[in-house]
């Protein structure tokens, strides 16, 4: 047995140095990439003069010592924090009703203790759509998205819920997969039924480690609002794009600055709720 | 059949892949008895509690609980108020605080938006403190179950059966994982409070002190087979030594 | 009283609940949410689902893009790897010496991780389009700037996770700090190293394909041009693409971290 892992090791780790070696060749022998020509006169003379305005050197409007910015911006950052609860609220209820049947432990009756030939059939379906909501990217989303519904925070939370869900069910069911059956199986014995189990048995050991991953994914999706922004669904993301686009430099520094505050805050209450969670 | 007879046991046999775990097993059990269930390792022990727990079904025979067939009990509910099961491992939810997984004992009987309310507000407390009083941990209604000792967390499962009330109490080697002192307090709580309560007892043991001093009949099993089945005060130490000796290398 | 310990869950659900609705405060669901084709459109594009463009030649741009998009994603994962593992280990602390430096050393190398992985790819990528101009390397640095910032951060976590007592006995050994890095640190984490980078890799080549909104080619580039032309059933070739490819790595990293579970 020991030979045959061996193999599929070490046949992976060549796999991958193959792989590095004809993605950086096709990088800079097919692509032509020149790294030097990064630093090329113009090149820097460009970048100079993007990074100049960014700080508002030389612009007549610096955008970040305006008070009137500095509010709107204000706005923007609470509808774009809006936008990140509501995503996480929509995903966490999708989740939760459909985790338990995503399970590969009550799919083969052995946590619920009891045997239905369509169980596996509800499995499959709804692992399916696990893997479709989350290979397909948060900004694939909100472009098709963008279609349906107006601009606004609405879109662009229901593209992240729908990508995210899919994340959210595949970590949670693993939680559930991975519970300790033992209990479960002495509630049956004291007489439990299949919901009681659930109650009783089940929830309270994943509910703590269900919350972990909620926040977490919170986090991601706070990091992501920005970009689902950028086509259209609202808050700082969509003020980006416009000042991009109008070649506002300074706005683009201090809708920067006001999303790396959100960012830290979030990732400084998901670190924080962890010890609250244990 | 006499009325007395809480448990028939008829020709059992159960294998798995390879192993013959029990072969033509039968004995008789009457309501009240406390029984302990000897042997090495390997014997059978687990495997038959968990034929009589309806966990596993026998490959063939018969198990006949209060004059019916076991298969007639796969309600889990029905089931529940007749056989009762305690293990090693407590098996309690870690999570939960003591007084719920007390009140799970209840579960047999509460309705799903019952069971749910007693999640928030504990239903029928009073009766499951009293169970706790019993088993002496009157204080610890609210602690959460995981933080408790061992052997509290054994006492808690026998809370649990107190409320559950089952009619035949299974007992698989519910003491392994105690030291000394606790294995003789849950013991000496188990029997005594089977005897309260008219319950029986079926204990896999793997000490065969505890078995004398608690039991009043021994059944030994070696190899999936009877070995002997007889009253506590009996069993010879020479019986207990053929029963317990390691095969001879030939 | 109900302990402390209970009460706490219950008070933090019902806190996040609210947090939710004061959420939905933030739409104005007056003025209707939908477009007034959309309904239709949302019908058009789903119908497109099943029935995906496999003509020859959007076939050999879908295999075209996706090798793109996963040359970009590896090339910007072998970058984030390396200094992953370097700023990582400084962070971690573990080659300080002395207590108050070594607070200064995580601290700093910390921040720096923070800061690389607080800003999204995306975010990366069009700050270095805007200032290099249209070049893989745009693609592949905004790639390696994030994903190494979150790799050095976990394996920073978990060299300060492994158990202090192997490390005392190498030391007492005689071992220098480097050595015990060698020695002592990294055999212990390797493997969980290996699988989270595997984990990481999948996510990357999701990333990869959405890199390319900014222009620089790949599967999400193709995805943004159909569907501007309305093309949904090329949309969705595309899109079963970048699915395969995900699917094809993700399955490859379970069968390694089962492997490596030993």
């Amino acid at each position: 047995m020991k030979k045959r892992k061996f193999t599929f090791l070490t046949f992976s780790f060549y796999a991958f140095l193959f792989l590095i070696a004809a993605s950086w060749y096709f990088v800079i022998g097919v692509k032509n990439a020149s790294f030097l020509e990064l630093f090329s006169k113009e090149n820097v003379a460009y970048a100079s003069k993007f990074f100049k305005g960014l700080f508002g050197v030389g612009q007549e409007e610096i955008a970040f010592l305006n008070r009137d910015s500095w509010s709107h911006a204000f706005t923007l950052t609470i509808e774009t924090l809006q936008m990140s609860i509501m995503a996480i609220g929509f995903s966490t209820i999708v989740m939760f009703l459909t985790v338990i049947p995503a399970a590969r432990n009550v799919a083969d009756g052995t946590l619920t203790l009891s045997r239905k030939w369509y169980r596996w059939v509800v499995f499959s379906l709804i692992r399916i759509s696990y893997i479709f909501s989350r290979a397909i990217p948060e900004l694939v989303w909100a472009m098709i998205i963008i279609f349906i519904f107006k601009p606004g925070i609405l879109p662009g939370a229901i593209a992240l819920a729908l990508h995210n869900f899919g994340i959210l069910g595949k970590l949670c069911a693993e939680v559930i997969e991975d519970t300790d059956y033992r209990p479960i199986r002495n509630l049956a014995s004291a007489g439990a039924g299949r919901a009681q189990i659930l109650m009783y048995g089940v929830l309270p050991t994943v509910l703590p480690q269900f919350l972990s991953y909620i926040l977490y994914r919170w986090e991601v999706i706070m990091r992501t609002t920005i970009v689902v922004g950028f086509v259209g669904a609202g808050g700082l993301g969509q003020e980006f794009k416009l000042s991009m686009s109008f070649f506002h430099y300074t706005e683009i520094t201090l809708l920067l600055i006001c999303y790396l505050i959100l960012v830290i805050i979030a990732d400084f209450i998901s670190e924080k709720s962890r010890f609250f969670v244990k | 059949m006499s009325n007395e007879n809480i448990l028939e046991i008829n020709q059992i046999s159960k294998n798995y892949e390879r192993k013959i775990a029990l072969s033509s097993l039968s004995f008789v059990v009457e309501k009240g008895e406390l029984i302990a269930l000897i042997g090495p390792s390997g014997a059978g022990k687990t495997t038959l509690l968990n034929l009589l727990a309806t966990i596993l079904q026998p490959d063939s025979g018969e198990i006949i609980v209060d004059g019916k067939p076991i298969t007639q009990y796969a309600d889990q509910k029905k089931r529940a108020k007749k056989i009762g099961i305690i293990r090693q491992q407590f098996d309690l939810v870690g999570q939960l605080a003591v007084i719920h997984n007390v009140l799970a004992g209840r579960l047999a009987d509460w309705g799903f938006f019952k069971s749910l309310f007693s999640l928030f507000i504990p239903q029928e407390k009073q009766v499951a403190i009293k169970a706790l009083e019993r088993v002496g941990l009157p204080d610890k209604q609210y602690e959460r179950t995981s933080n408790l000792s061992g052997g509290e967390q054994q006492r808690v499962a026998l809370a649990r059966l107190l409320m559950q009330k089952p009619e035949i109490i299974l007992a698989d080697e519910p003491v392994a994982s105690l030291d000394p002192a606790r294995a003789d307090d849950i013991l000496d709580m188990l029997t005594k409070i089977a005897k309260e309560e008219h319950q029986t007892v079926i204990a896999s043991l793997h000490s065969v002190e505890y078995a004398r001093k608690y039991f009043t009949r021994l059944i030994a099993l070696k190899n999936g087979e009877l070995f002997f089945d007889l009253p506590a005060d009996q069993v010879t130490d020479e019986q207990l030594q053929k029963l317990y000796q390691l095969k001879e290398l030939n | 009283m109900l302990s402390f310990d209970l009460h706490k869950r219950k008070v933090l659900t019902l806190f996040l609940l609210l947090l939710f609705a004061w959420s939905l405060f933030g739409v104005n669901w007056q003025e209707g949410v939908l477009h007034s084709s959309g309904i239709g459109t949302a019908a058009e594009i789903f119908a497109a689902m099943l029935t995906p463009d496999l003509s020859l030649d959007i076939l050999r741009l879908a295999v075209e893009s996706s090798w793109l998009t996963l040359a970009y994603a590896t090339a910007g994962m072998s970058l984030a790897l390396i200094l992953a593992l370097i700023i990582g280990v400084l962070a971690s602390g573990v080659l300080a010496s002395g207590k108050s430096s070594r607070t200064l050393m995580k601290g700093s190398f910390r921040g720096v991780l923070g800061f690389m992985r607080a800003i999204h790819e995306l975010v990366w990528a069009w700050l270095f389009v805007a200032s290099f101009g249209l070049s893989p390397y745009a693609a592949i640095f905004a790639l390696a700037i994030p994903y190494g910032g979150i790799l050095g951060r976990i394996f920073a976590d978990m060299i300060n996770d492994v158990p202090e007592e192997p490390i005392l006995a190498l030391k007492a050994a005689g071992a220098s700090k480097l050595q015990c890095l060698f020695y002592g640190y990294l055999p212990s984490v390797k493997n969980s190293m290996i699988s989270y980078t595997m984990y990481r890799y999948e996510c990357a080549v999701r990333s990869s394909a959405i890199m390319s909104f900014v222009g620089l080619g790949g599967l999400g580039y193709q995805i943004q041009l159909s569907l501007d032309d309305l093309h949904y059933g090329e949309v969705w070739t595309f899109i079963y693409f970048l699915i395969i490819l995900v699917i094809l790595i993700d399955g490859w990293s379970n069968m390694l971290r089962k492997r490596m579970q030993l």
